[in-house]
């Protein structure tokens, strides 16, 4: 229940639409106690023979017109209860959304995007469920219980009720053990068919070796015990399942049989007249809801108050990169790096003793081995991470001293993974400014070499990209992402390992455009293939977080040291690669 | 819905395959039905007979209260075993479909598995294996059961008084209208808040996948927005829906149950004015009254799940009829000695780019010969022709001078082992991923092991042999799994042994231990090993160096190095890669 009390900013919000709700379900249950009232008076004129149309007409009447109120009313409650319910859900999503757009790729690392979706689909529904049918079954279940017993004692007679509610208890105690039962169960099947999952995607993932070993047969008889395996625990959770339908069953009708029985005695006494029994049977009826609800809260609320926990997760989660400068952008973007550590949260230095200046209109080359901590350079560089003691500046400034979006507005980022959304060609070039032109548009991409791609698609620029769209090569990806960024003409590029999918030839191409288009304004490259950086102004190696070597190529070639033998090396290569027949 | 037919008809055969259990489960209905349908009846009987009149002959009384309970019992026992019965057989007809798209997936060609994403293959048989089950589970069983239950509370009906009857058969059709109505209704605007739903978790995935793309971009606003654009889009949508469900479902059928109510007790009330009525009649009513409402509802809900079952059936026939043909074979050839050629073999994946080209050569029975070349000189594929997981469009290819074509399955399989890269390891203990379930005696098994070195890393695991594996292997290092992989390859007595790349990720002993354990097989198991890293390869009777799917040199490790070619480049870069982090 107390789940319920941390729900209570919401119920406030939505006071009006519960209030109602609340209401309209109460008259709800009192007015469905008057047919089986009206019936009776009915059955009893009937008996003692004294029934008059004129009477039985109004009876009637009046069952046909509380029909109809009953009608309207059930409508009311449902768009309301039900309406803030879905309202929840709705508010929880985009206050998710939001937030998780606040968090530093960091976050995104600790967290799998399938746990998060989790959290914004299943999680979500838990609770709405909660704030709607979870609120139903706690109200109208009690209510209408109260009320049903109310009227059985007080109306009719409170002896055939205790008389007639004497199986009630034990039908409880059967559902509790049920619902425990079937609860274990289910889990148990639902274990065997992710058992049957993994097996099935231990079989196609490993094809090749079950097919190299001969191991078809096996696999299938494997397979065949997983089935059976599923079968049984499927049917173990039936067994369970089908004793519910029975069990009511049996309690409602030895509840009737007690009712008639009980009933004939008083009648037999003239304690109880046969309308008044028509209406008891009746009204037992009404009961079965509420004994359902009792358990059906318990479940959802459960359910809810682990949903809830793992939203108010994410919620309670402050972002880890603040957002309080207020510069504007700065005219000389020249860049300051000075790092004397740099950590992950709780683990070891990644980059040490790193000081760099970029002066505005400079390349800066960044090359080293894998591992050595170049992307996580440009990270710090972009302040998707921070730390104490790696102060970068621009302008003069600390990053801290800009807004994040002015800061994302100075530097254009290829990232190595050319991530595209499921938009147009020209949606995702004009990502960073939606409003661009068609021909701004053009020319970005004829500057990353993509526009020949562009245009021998059938739509053009207007291909979608992705699972409804088409599949583009690594190439294409990697120079759609770098036409992005180039759309922006930022006063500083920074390409991340960004053209390694491309070939060497056009490669070539990307770079000599780059020289003439980004003329006077600066660039950042990280690279495993060498020569994209041949011509940079400055060119550092980065072994094992520190700069080993730096100078121009002419001088690192000299120094004969990392860079002059991987020169050497891929120099090689390209021959080995280049004499395509 | 003429073209579900077929499909559907073919899931149906499978429901019917056990004729004995249907006419069991059949029957049990019956009697249950019978039995339910009977307890009103004496509650009538003994209302108007004994109660009305104040006959107090406590025999009859008594065999009717006895049978009453009698009835019930029955009813409840006979109800629960025909649930059973209609489960077992909707978990045979799902396991049985199971186990032939399982079949069939294991058996299918490797071409398949490159054609088709990984993802679509096992969802066939997990998922839509699992719509289906809804099918046998929940539409079959319901229909069935409901069907037989609401004739029989008409028949009883129609026997105590057929004008009442008739007036509660009106509610069946109006009820099968309104939900006919409802469906074709709602069916587009379901369709469309479950559309924007998945809008919603599609747009969710994408941004938590390219969250660092949006900041980079500073978007985060953009895309707040965009997002909860849809969720209130999403919103409105369920609102609407709720209103609807609201005007036509329970609610709706609340009111014509409480409406059918009224023009029974008028009916019967306006009976009584001119002649004499039995008012257990109309208690019996009210009680069937309550009893087939639901299952009417029932019926028409559940038939929203036969859409779904079929439109999954369908993709599971459609993979059940992919064609397979297996090619002829030679039923009675098996490989004596490891003799492998290879004619002028070409071979291209997509029928456009040769991967490899005019390929011939001989590898004696017993020889150790390695086949080296640069990233994408074909050397993988191979290998993958010799395990036949792909035919050669142009040439051939001999097993013990016979075409590889012509050895069934299992001949090859045992004639030709293999070490892969990857090391595919199954869930199970390391006994089982050597053996992979067939019989080999214990004394061969540790042989073996001696033989490649595994023994000793398996002694030191904590229960040897019958340690149980992590997922994939995740106890084991890199090197313990080759080992493991090679002990599996060879503990099959193979004549010719396909090492591909099996050394490229391991550590330098257990590379050395496989070195020795081949060395000692030189003579009598034919060895190819492909090889990355030339150190393995030093000892090769002969070397063959691929370039671009062409074999453009042979010879033995000294003879090929005095050579200016691309085995020499390949060493040199091996030189230098060496020499670099």
């Amino acid at each position: 229940m107390s789940v319920l009390l941390k729900l209570a900013w919401f119920f406030r919000l939505e006071w009006r639409r519960y209030a109602v709700a609340l209401l309209t379900l109460l008259a709800i249950a009192v007015l469905t106690m008057l047919p089986p009232w009206l019936t009776g008076r009915v059955v009893d004129a009937v008996a003692e023979r004294r029934l008059a149309l004129s009477d039985l007409a109004l009876h009637i009447g009046a069952i046909v017109v509380l029909a109809l109120m009953v009608y309207v009313l059930r409508n009311i409650w449902r768009r309301y209860l039900y309406g803030a319910s879905y309202r929840l859900a709705s508010l929880l999503r985009q206050r998710l959304y939001a937030h998780l757009t606040r968090m530093a790729p960091g976050y995104f690392q600790k967290h799998r995007t399938g746990d998060l979706m989790a959290r914004l689909t299943n999680d979500v529904s838990a609770v709405e469920m909660m704030a709607g049918e979870g609120v139903l079954a706690m109200v109208d279940g009690v209510l209408t219980g109260l009320v049903v017993l109310g009227v059985m004692v007080f109306t009719v007679s409170w002896k055939l009720t205790l008389l007639a509610l004497l199986p009630w208890p034990l039908m409880a105690y059967f559902m509790w053990r049920y619902g425990d039962a079937l609860h274990d169960a289910f889990a148990t099947a639902q274990a065997e068919f992710s058992r049957l999952n993994d097996q099935v995607q231990e079989t196609v993932t490993g094809i090749r070796l079950i097919k190299a070993h001969g191991h078809q047969a096996r696999a299938k008889s494997d397979f065949c015990a997983v089935t059976t395996g599923v079968s049984r625990a499927n049917l173990a959770v039936a067994r369970i399942d089908a004793k519910y339908d029975p069990t009511i069953q049996l309690t409602i009708g030895s509840s009737f049989l007690l009712a008639v029985a009980g009933g004939a005695w008083w009648i037999a006494h003239d304690e109880l007249t046969v309308g008044e029994l028509t209406g008891f049977s009746m009204y037992l009826g009404y009961l079965i809801w509420p004994m359902f609800a009792y358990g059906w809260l318990l479940n959802i609320l459960e359910r809810g108050r682990a949903a809830y926990g793992r939203i108010d997760e994410v919620l309670g989660t402050a972002p880890d990169i603040a957002d309080h400068g207020t510069r504007r952008a700065p005219q000389e973007p020249r860049l300051d790096i000075h790092i004397a550590h740099y950590a992950h949260p709780g683990g070891p230095d990644v980059l040490h003793d790193i000081a760099i200046t970029v002066p505005p209109g400079a390349t800066l080359g960044i090359v080293g081995p894998t591992g050595a901590g170049k992307s996580t350079l440009i990270d710090v560089i972009l302040r998707m991470r921070e730390g104490k003691e790696a102060r970068i500046s621009l302008a003069g400034h600390p990053l801290a001293a800009y807004r994040l979006t002015t800061l994302a507005r100075q530097f254009g980022v290829v990232p190595q993974d050319p991530f595209l959304f499921s938009v147009t060609v020209a949606e995702n070039i004009a990502l960073g400014n939606p409003e661009a032109s068609m021909a701004e548009i053009r020319a970005a991409a004829a500057l990353a070499c993509v526009d020949e791609d562009i245009s021998g698609f059938a739509a053009g620029y207007e291909t979608l990209v992705g699972e409804r769209g088409i599949t583009l090569s690594g190439g294409q990806q990697q120079r759609l992402a770098l036409a992005r960024a180039l759309m922006l003409e930022p006063p500083l590029l920074v390409l991340d390992d960004a053209l390694s999918a491309v070939d060497v030839r056009t490669e070539r191409r990307i770079l000599a455009h780059l020289r003439r288009a980004r003329l006077g304004r600066s660039n950042l490259i990280v690279t495993h293939r060498l020569s994209a950086v041949r011509d940079a102004d400055e060119i550092i190696v980065l072994e094992g977080g520190r700069v080993t070597e730096r100078g121009s190529h002419g001088e690192l070639l000299q120094h004969g040291g990392w860079y002059a033998r991987m020169f050497r090396y891929q120099q090689i290569e390209q021959t080995l690669e280049g004499d395509v027949t | 819905m003429n073209a579900h037919h077929a499909p559907l008809r073919r899931l149906l055969a499978y429901a019917l395959a056990d004729r004995r259990l249907w006419r069991q489960a059949l029957a049990l209905l019956l009697l249950a039905t019978v039995a339910d349908v009977a307890g009103p009846l004496l509650i009538k009987v003994f209302i108007d007979d004994y109660l009305v009149p104040a006959q107090w002959v406590w025999a009859p009384i008594a065999a009717l209260a006895l049978g009453y309970v009698i009835l019930q019992l029955i009813a409840a026992g006979a109800g629960y075993q025909q649930a059973l019965r209609l489960n077992v057989i909707a978990m045979n007809a799902v396991q049985t479909l199971r186990e032939q798209v399982y079949a069939k997936v294991v058996d299918l060609p490797i071409t398949y598995f490159d054609r088709t994403p990984t993802g679509g293959i096992i969802a066939r048989i997990t998922n839509d294996t699992e719509a289906v089950k809804e099918l046998y589970v929940n539409v079959i069983g319901t229909v069935v059961k409901n069907s037989v239950r609401i004739l029989g509370i008409f028949i009883a009906m129609a026997v105590l008084d057929v004008r009442l009857m008739l007036i509660c058969a009106v509610i069946v059709p109006i009820v099968v209208a309104l939900m006919v109505f409802y469906q074709r209704w709602s069916g587009p605007r379901f369709h469309r808040a479950r559309a924007l739903l998945s809008d919603i978790n599609a747009r969710l995935h994408e941004s938590l996948q390219g969250m660092r793309v949006i900041r980079l971009y500073g978007q985060e606003v953009r895309f707040q927005r965009q997002f909860t654009a849809v969720t209130e889009q999403h919103y409105q949508a369920r609102l609407a829906n709720v209103r609807l469900d609201a005007l036509l479902l329970r609610p709706c059928v609340d009111m014509l149950h409480m409406l059918t109510l009224a023009a029974l007790l008028f009916t019967f009330g306006f009976q009584s004015l001119d002649g004499v009525v039995q008012i257990g009649v109309l208690y019996a009513f009210i009680a069937y009254l309550g009893r087939f409402v639901e299952p009417v509802i029932e019926i028409t809900q559940r038939l929203n799940l036969l859409q779904q079952a079929v439109v999954a059936g369908e993709r599971v026939f459609e993979l059940l009829d992919t064609p397979n043909i297996e090619p002829m074979r030679r039923a009675d050839l098996t490989a004596r000695s490891g003799g492998v050629r290879a004619e002028q073999v070409s071979f291209s994946y997509d029928g456009e780019h040769e991967v490899l080209c005019n390929v011939s050569f001989a590898i004696p029975p017993g020889a150790f010969y390695a086949i080296v070349g640069h990233t994408g000189s074909g050397k993988s594929t191979l290998a993958n022709l010799l395990l036949r997981f792909y035919t050669p469009q142009h040439g051939k290819l001999l097993l013990d001078d016979h075409p590889l074509l012509d050895y069934p399955d299992a001949a090859l399989r045992q004639a030709v082992g293999v070490v892969a890269q990857e090391p595919f390891l199954f869930a199970g203990s390391v006994r089982h991923n050597i053996t992979l379930g067939e019989d080999v005696a214990e004394a061969d098994i540790i042989a073996t092991a001696h033989s490649t070195g595994l023994h000793e890393h398996v002694q030191r695991l904590p229960q040897g042999y019958d340690t149980p594996l992590d997922e994939r292997g995740a106890n084991l290092s890199t090197g313990q799994r080759q080992l493991l992989a090679l002990t599996r390859a060879l503990v099959r007595r193979p004549k010719l042994l396909i090492l591909d790349e099996a050394t490229a990720h391991i550590d330098s002993h257990s590379e050395m231990q496989i070195q020795a354990a081949l060395q000692a097989l030189h003579g009598e198991v034919t060895l190819l090993v492909i090889a990355h890293r030339l150190s393995t390869v030093e000892r090769a009777d002969r070397i063959l160096v691929l370039h671009h799917g062409e074999l453009v040199e042979q010879g033995h490790h000294g003879d090929l190095l005095t050579r200016a070619g691309v085995y020499h480049r390949l060493y040199q870069l091996q030189a230098l890669s060496e020499a670099l982090p």
